[in-house]
């Protein structure tokens, strides 16, 4: 029962009848959909870096020298914009896509044709998005899109709109889409209390999505009808409010947060208990913590707002202070799982000890936030803008390599280099604090954002150079990456099936799985039942036996697919 | 709480900000050395002036009530935050020294699922600090938000109306309205110690008056009329900037607080309300250019201008806009190098003339500093 003995007989089986190209463009498979999630996503991680250079460029000393004030703004809106919509959230459901349905046994998505709608609305939200460039201007109104600003602008801001309601609606049908494989597609054995902490991240994630993005739509529906149909939403002179577009947009964007951090969570929460070859500590407390963050995401929307004078202050400064309990739940834990642990540090756990030891100043951030009285002067500051990217680069992207290193050998069969990996590791942290940490200290000064001059008061030129320096450092380390992935594609299939000695169950079959995924499945009795497999039941995972009857879904076996004809 | 000991330690850390400074004293150089191309630079903003202590962990130095209540209490977020940072990254530290994977680790390390002691404390405390942050946070923030009593009535009020890209500060009282543009924007004059209530307008989009060194700011929304009240304690001149997005010129929509003692402040009051001096001396034969600035997407009329090298002249704009005010600056022109900016605007459908600098030989780039987009060329020669 222990050992399984693993042929491939189906993997042959359409080679020759389809061309490459027509068995990508119309594949239900959700690894294949989660690969070219992951591409698409890197391409658009790539256009919004080159972004970012652009405008660290024009900062790297006062004065206007490099693009004009309304190039500018486009700039920072479409970046932030791409790497929000484009990069780090496909990004997450790539991983999703890849790795939930293996994590629970299940032979595909619940719904692999809207898997697939899903995907391809991506590429199209973004050529929308980028049409902007060819119609007279993209978006300027920023990635929060204020109202009255954005009922100024052309049709870039339009096209703007149009492409947040379809990558919006891209996001609800995978949302729906991961709640129903997560509930209904587990293999016999994996209840919700043993399901990997990935698994539980996308399922609260998917919960946050369903909910908030359909207030982010209807608000860009109400700005739509505003620009073009004299709606008067948001323009007080019809009776409108400008403030009721930032209690729409923020009620989505706050959730939003945790939309992208939540599942970096997930996987550094995968990846420590392997690294240090001991189980989660606190695997209950982890459940708790994600739910409660995803809970909490909800009542914190107007501390974005508290210089409107229009919120009251002390309601929305207590559940930001509140949501840091979690949060630091979840840090202790982590610290504790590898706490007397034998720790290898490969590239994934490398990227990992990099999230705990960056993210935690993007949390602490979070408090100094909730703090009203400084919030009003760091607010719309550089403060602000150091505390976003301690939380989506230090946070999501390491996250997001955490998982791509963790994951390569599973989805490719071959294993990254390890030394490129580290160099990449080292010049990220580096360029990572190099531009992101000056900005805390300019944001302190009163440097304001979105701004495309600045006055060269003391210190401001020095630390924004640092920052635009800093900068390259991160897009230089993106090289070695593109590199290893290049010569690892070239090279041999060389990953055996388990290489990380894992826990869970995408590591008991092949590197890359067969399109069915599973030729047969371990017992599953605990959280780790590929520890379980090696090792052999521990005193813990007994004790959890046996699988109780109403936990098993014989209907969602990995032998009878659903959606197969 | 004991303000003495806390400003103490301010101060001491204050130092430590010297520190921060000399680390980027190397790019300071190169700094130095590649922003030449930016000369023309007025320099620093007021209150920012040379040997200012430049950024550091610390908030700069408040000049208000207000600003000095939120600067004593941040120290206690601060170090609060830093002792919880030390803690985290010398335990991942520890771990990552203490327990690598060595050749002899054959064996399993021992399995631990969790300990339900361990992690109730590790709830508990972190509830409790977050709870006794929220408590002094609400404390502070009744005291620096005092325009909330409504029983405590301000000595003066000042309305502010934000519009892009301008700022336009009216004494209803006093009958005195200013409106400005540019890198110093309009001046708002204030007596010190006095409580003043500033309430805020907007026309177009959403504004925010931000004065760094009050670290407090608020928005300018249209329709909506938001207020807070400012006793600034020092005599000087501080900075103050749109700091909410609002379109191509955010980024010069400044303005100037000039605190002064409330004679000097009766002073400016008296002068601003003597009536303005009739037009000044300017030759008779001295040349006059008009331009038409017909809107802000197709700009000036004509785009080309030329007039004599170190002359004096004018030139006189009409503004046949529907609803936007131009003016007419020029880059570059004053003798220091920076751009001489229009004194006042002409409003749609108004004329204004204005007497820019004798200008040396070459060419120069006219502009309105309200929409950076709109520029012409000047030919000054013989
Ligand atoms: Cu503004
Ligand atoms: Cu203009």
């Amino acid at each position: 029962m222990a050992t399984t003995t693993v042929t491939h007989p189906g993997t042959i089986a359409y080679q020759g009848r389809r061309s490459w190209i027509y068995e990508w463009l119309t594949t239900t498979d959700h690894k294949k959909i989660g690969k070219m999630y992951i591409f698409t996503s890197f391409l658009f991680f790539i256009a919004g870096g080159i972004m970012a250079l652009l405008i660290r460029t024009e900062l790297a000393f006062p004065g206007v020298q490099f693009v004009d004030a309304e190039t500018y703004n486009q700039l920072f809106t479409i970046h932030g914009t791409t790497m929000i919509f484009l990069f780090v959230m496909p990004m997450f459901v790539g991983l999703a896509n890849f790795i939930v349905p293996l994590q629970i046994g299940a032979a595909d998505m619940a719904f692999p044709r809207i898997n697939a709608l899903s995907f391809w609305m991506i590429p199209l939200g973004g050529l929308l998005l980028y049409s902007g460039y060819a119609v007279g201007g993209a978006a300027n109104a920023g990635w929060t899109g204020y109202a009255p600003l954005s009922a100024q602008g052309g049709a870039g801001l339009d096209l703007w709109l149009m492409a947040l309601v379809l990558l919006g609606m891209s996001s609800v049908l995978g949302a729906i889409n991961f709640m129903t494989t997560i509930f209904k597609m587990r293999a016999p054995g994996m209840t919700l209390l043993r399901m990997p902490l990935f698994v539980w991240n996308t399922l609260v994630t998917s919960v946050l999505l369903l909910f908030a993005v359909p207030v982010l739509t209807a608000g860009l529906m109400m700005l739509f009808i505003d620009r073009n149909y004299g709606g008067g939403f948001f323009d007080p002179a019809l009776g409108g409010n400008p403030v009721l577009w930032q209690h729409v947009f923020w009620f989505f964007g706050h959730p939003e947060v945790y939309i992208l951090i939540l599942p970096a969570f997930g996987i550094v929460t995968e990846i420590l208990p392997v690294f240090s070859r001991k189980p989660l500590f606190g695997y209950k407390a982890f459940v708790f913590a994600t739910s409660a963050i995803g809970a909490l995401g909800f009542s914190v929307w107007a501390h974005h707002m508290f210089t409107t004078g229009a919120v009251y202050l002390p309601f929305f400064s207590f559940f930001t202070f509140l949501i840091s309990v979690p949060t630091g739940i979840k840090f202790f834990n982590w610290l504790a799982t590898m706490w007397g642990g034998q720790l290898r540090f490969s590239t994934p756990l490398l990227y990992a000890l990099g999230f705990i030891a960056l993210f935690l100043i993007g949390g602490l951030d979070g408090a100094f936030l909730a703090v009203v009285p400084f919030d009003f002067h760091v607010q719309d500051t550089y403060w602000v803008v150091s505390h976003l990217h301690y939380v989506l680069v230090a946070g999501a992207v390491f996250g997001i390599f955490a998982g791509l290193f963790y994951w390569f050998p599973k989805m490719t069969g071959r294993m990254l280099n390890e030394r490129l990996g580290k160099w990449q590791f080292v010049l990220l942290f580096v360029g990572t604090n190099l531009t992101f940490f000056p900005q805390h200290l300019l944001g302190l000064d009163g440097m304001i954002r979105r701004i495309v001059d600045y006055a060269p008061n003391p210190g401001w030129p020095e630390l924004n150079l640092l920052s635009s320096i800093g900068a390259f450092v991160i897009a230089l380390s993106i090289l070695p990456f593109i590199w290893n992935v290049f010569i690892t594609l070239r090279g041999p299939r060389n990953a055996p099936d388990d290489p990380w000695e894992a826990n869970t169950l995408e590591w008991a079959t092949t590197s890359p799985p067969p399109s069915y995924n599973f030729d047969s499945l371990p017992p599953i009795r605990s959280e780790r039942p590929l520890f379980d497999l090696r090792h052999g039941l521990t005193p813990h995972a007994a004790a959890a036996l046996p699988a109780g009857p109403t936990e098993t879904h014989d209907e969602t076996r990995a032998d009878a697919p659903e959606g197969s004809k | 709480m004991p303000l003495v000991g806390l400003r103490q330690r301010i101060a001491s850390v204050r130092e430590t900000r010297f520190a921060t400074v000399a680390f980027v004293a190397v790019l300071a150089a190169i700094s130095a050395a590649c922003s030449g191309a930016a000369a023309g630079h007025p320099g620093y903003e007021p209150g920012y002036g040379p040997g200012g202590p430049g950024p550091g962990f610390f908030p700069l130095q408040p000049v208000s009530q207000g600003g000095t209540l939120v600067s004593n209490f941040y120290p206690f977020i601060f170090w609060i935050a830093v002792a919880v940072f030390v803690l985290v990254e010398g335990l991942l530290i520890w771990i990552v020294l203490r327990y690598r994977r060595r050749p002899t680790d054959t064996e399993l390390p021992k399995q631990t699922h969790g300990n339900g002691v361990l992690e109730v404390i590790w709830t508990l405390i972190p509830a409790i600090i977050v709870t006794a942050m929220f408590v002094f946070t609400v404390d502070t923030l009744g005291k620096v938000e005092t325009a909330q009593d409504p029983a405590d009535n301000p000595q003066m009020t000042v309305d502010v109306t934000g519009f892009q890209w301008q700022w336009t500060f009216e004494y209803k009282d006093k009958g005195i309205s200013l409106t400005g543009t540019g890198r110093d924007g309009p001046t708002m004059a204030l007596p010190i110690n006095e409580k003043i209530r500033i309430r805020l307008h907007a026309t177009d989009v959403i504004h925010s008056f931000y004065v760094p060194q009050f670290l407090y700011k608020k928005d300018a929304i249209p329709g909506r009329t938001n207020e807070f009240d400012v006793i600034v304690q020092q005599v000087g001149t501080y900075a103050g900037q749109c700091a909410e997005f609002c379109g191509i010129g955010h980024a010069d929509m400044h303005f100037t607080v000039q605190a002064m003692t409330p004679a000097d402040f009766d002073a400016w009051v008296a002068q601003q309300q003597a009536p303005p001096p009739s037009a000044s001396a300017l030759p008779s034969n001295a040349p006059l250019v008009s331009v038409t600035s017909v809107g802000v997407v197709q700009g000036f009329t004509p785009k080309e201008l030329s007039v004599a090298a170190d002359t004096p002249w004018s030139v006189s704009l009409t503004n046949s806009d529907a609803a936007v005010p131009h003016n007419f600056s020029i880059h570059s022109a004053n003798a220091d190098g920076s751009d001489w900016n229009a004194p006042i605007n002409a409003d749609a459908g108004g004329s204004v003339t204005y007497q820019p600098p004798a200008l040396a030989t070459g060419e120069y780039t006219f502009f309105c500093s309200l929409h950076p987009n709109m520029t012409g060329t000047l030919h000054v020669g013989q």
